[in-house]
């Protein structure tokens, strides 16, 4: 084994995640330069970023689900069922909208207590729960409203949605972006001591500085495009627009429960192993549980978010979105397989799919090859997950 | 020879008073769970009791063969006229001929049945493509113009996108009218059709002066796409007077709604049923073979109504909305059916 390649594989650099990234850069680059600049306008940007901000939502979940070595078919539909509720309670009931939102989270909490106990203690493999669930919550969300739509009127929800008024504005996107760069460097900074005060090897200082300055040139790069958007009659522009703020935290918190929390290390063990999990004590039926409490409280969120985004909560939300949000974990390099996935990974894999989508729609490719070339990019997303973990030595 | 025939005349004719005084319709429905068909049936009891008709009817709850039982047991019932919502166009075939051989006739309620004989009555979807692209074309007679059309794998997307082609053509060629987006939208998903318009707005700059989206529910995500971007008074079209629409088009975001009325269905068919009993040809009826397999039949192609702003006391009147779901947040005093 030659050496500077021994050193890079060995350097806490996530090399798939550099891929990925670069990946995203090179589809960008390809699209823009076939549509004469408009895929990198800062107008497409900010649809695109809106537009994957359900899937990447629910992705964001749906890694730690199948880390865990589970599934859920289901996800589209419940938040379909959740959303047509709460649209329904807010038009046809004249709920508030908390209201309204918190009653969503119950009935959500609810489907997943019985979807969980089936899966976590009685042993149905979550798959058919799920199958099951697909098809009886999509007939919930029809039955909710009879079918009809709901309008969504109430001008703060829509914000959440995005829309017009539907951004921080620029002020507060600076503001946000600084303290995103803040946190990273002395994230870094924190780590570099405590390595050297336990006597643990650190990273050369240029690679931690590069891993703070990259991820932070990012954040900085995209506020600023975020900003650059204006909309024709407004006089400001519009930041980063709110379903991308709610994406952003949701990622963060679960970057922060998978490496930070008890909660995140047991499921990683479970999906690792579940039998030495269960050896060693996991109460592996109670964080199958919570695993399933905490996909409601996600896809209320992006339920939340995609009714204000479409402005009305119909029969036919959230369909097929289970594929979508499977594919967009898979693309991200989790292993289906389980024990191995990452929050990021899911992120740059919804925008992966969401941008290819929309740069044929920008291209005018027909319908049918759009739908031949986004399966094409999941097995080639595969094969490279295959191909990488054989190169890295690592068993999935 | 001859007292035979006068004999059959004069059964035939008292049939005929029978038919008048106390004759029976059957119908067949295929799935009576979903909730439109009662809208329909209710319309159907009503016109057959204008004449005294009796209705019997049997519900095959989504199932082909028991649909074929279900015909069996109304023809048995006595059912001189049969009204059948197909659950399957090519398996319900035998039925419909066993009732031919009878001399019973049979209309093909809103799905196409292909066997001579048939009448067909149906809403005519191209005419609502028509109707859609005539509201638009009359509001914005120049421009840029998006068109959001349905599912790929439904054949009355194409039916509703030919029929507008027919009234754009003439202006497309003009030169007046450019076509800028021309989108199927998989499952006639209003979430789709917003992501769909994004993308066509942002390819033109946000140069787009019309959309002739094809349903309601595409409309609601053109609409919010449209309002995202700041852009107001943009004429967008639909279909199916959904009550959403029907707000948006007190409101002022959407143009038009194109309502076919199932109780128009209803009572047309009743009316042929009463008809084809006495032993008389519907009126409306015409020979018509542009179904699938070419079979020729009669069919009747009912009118939509084109619903805007200036007739929505339409529907309140119909039953069809009720008056504060229709005016929810409308302040604009120009619009008749809210005051």
């Amino acid at each position: 084994m030659n050496q500077p390649l021994q050193s890079i594989r060995s350097a806490s650099v996530d090399w798939r995640m550099v891929l990925m990234a670069g990946v995203l850069v090179a589809i960008s680059l390809i699209f823009n330069a076939f549509s004469d600049g408009i895929f990198l306008s800062p107008e497409n940007l900010y649809n695109i970023a809106q537009q994957t901000a359900v899937v990447g939502i629910l992705a964001t979940v749906m890694v730690l689900v199948i880390v865990a070595r589970h599934i859920d078919l289901s996800v589209g539909s419940v938040m379909g069922f959740v959303g047509v509720l709460i649209a329904t309670l807010m038009y046809s009931a004249n709920w508030s909208w908390p209201a309204a939102s918190l009653a969503g989270l119950a009935a959500a909490i609810l489907v997943a207590m019985y979807q969980g106990s089936l899966t976590a203690v009685v042993g149905v493999p979550s798959f058919v729960v799920t199958l099951g669930g697909l098809m009886s919550f999509r007939g919930a969300a029809f039955l909710v409203a009879d079918g009809r739509t709901q309008p969504v009127t109430d001008p703060f929800f829509l914000r959440l949605g995005g829309g017009i008024d539907g951004a921080i504005g620029a002020t507060a996107s600076w503001v946000l972006g600084v303290l995103m760069c803040l946190a990273l460097a002395l994230t870094m900074m924190g780590r570099r001591r405590a390595r050297q005060r336990y006597g643990v090897p650190t990273n050369a200082l240029g690679i931690d500085i590069l891993m703070v300055a990259v991820p932070c040139a990012i954040v900085l790069g995209f506020v600023a495009t975020m900003n650059a958007y204006q909309i024709p009659n407004k006089d400001a522009p519009q930041g980063i627009p709110v379903p991308v703020l709610i994406w952003i935290a949701v990622a963060l918190c679960m970057s922060f429960l998978v490496h930070r929390t008890r909660f995140g290390r047991y499921v990683f063990a479970m999906g690792g192993n579940p039998d030495a999990a269960a050896l060693v004590g996991i109460p592996v039926r109670r964080v199958t549980l919570q695993l399933f409490v905490l996909l409601a409280v996600l896809t209320t969120i992006a339920a939340i978010v995609s009714i204000a985004r479409l402005n009305a909560g119909t029969n036919s939300l959230g369909n097929n979105m289970e594929l979508l949000v499977i594919a967009a974990t898979v693309i991200g390099g989790t292993a289906l397989a389980g024990g191995s996935g990452s929050i990021l990974g899911s992120v740059l894999g919804a925008l992966i799919m969401q941008s290819i989508d929309s740069g044929m729609l920008l291209l005018d490719v027909p319908i049918g090859w759009r739908y031949v070339i986004i399966g094409q990019v999941l097995i080639v997303a595969v094969v490279f997950d295959v191909l990488y973990r054989r190169w890295s030595g690592d068993t999935p | 020879m001859q007292f035979k025939r006068q004999l059959t005349a004069f059964a035939l004719a008292m049939g005929t008073a029978a038919a008048f005084a106390q004759a029976t319709v059957g119908v067949s429905w295929s799935n009576f769970q979903e909730e439109r068909w009662k809208t329909d049936e209710a319309a159907i009891k009503a016109e057959l009791a204008k004449s005294g008709t009796k209705y019997i009817s049997a519900d095959a709850g989504g199932s082909a063969e028991k649909q074929l039982a279900d015909i069996d047991a109304l023809i048995a019932k006595g059912a001189k006229v049969l009204i059948v919502l197909a659950m399957d166009k090519d398996a319900i075939l035998p039925a419909v001929n066993k009732a031919n051989q009878q001399k019973i006739p049979v209309i093909a309620y809103d799905r196409l049945i292909e066997a001579p004989g048939v009448t067909y009555i149906t809403f005519d979807n191209k005419e609502v493509g028509r109707m859609q692209a005539r509201a638009v074309l009359a509001a914005k007679p120049k421009g840029n113009y998006a068109m959001i059309k349905g599912s790929p794998t439904d054949p009355n997307a194409q039916f509703l996108r030919d029929g507008q082609q027919e009234v754009l053509d003439a202006a497309i060629k003009k030169g007046d009218i450019k076509i800028v987006g021309d989108e199927f939208t998989d499952g006639w998903k209003p979430e789709v059709a917003q992501k769909n318009m994004e993308q066509i707005l942002t390819k033109n700059g946000g140069k787009v002066d019309a959309v002739v989206a094809s349903n309601d529910g595409m409309a609601g995500g053109v609409v919010a796409a449209l309002a995202a971007k700041g852009l107001k008074g943009v004429p967008v079209s639909g279909q199916d007077a959904d009550h959403g629409a029907l707000n948006r088009v007190a409101l002022g975001t959407q143009l038009v709604s194109v309502w076919k009325d199932s109780r128009d269905l209803g009572r047309e068919s009743a009316a042929a049923a009463v008809a084809l009993a006495a032993g008389k040809k519907p009126a409306g009826a015409a020979a018509w073979a542009g179904g699938e397999k070419k079979v020729s039949v009669q069919a009747q192609f009912l009118k939509p109504v084109a619903i805007t702003q200036a007739n929505l006391d339409v529907v309140v009147k119909g039953g069809w909305i009720k008056k504060e779901a229709l005016c929810k947040g409308v302040t604009d005093p120009k619009v008749a059916a809210c005051k």
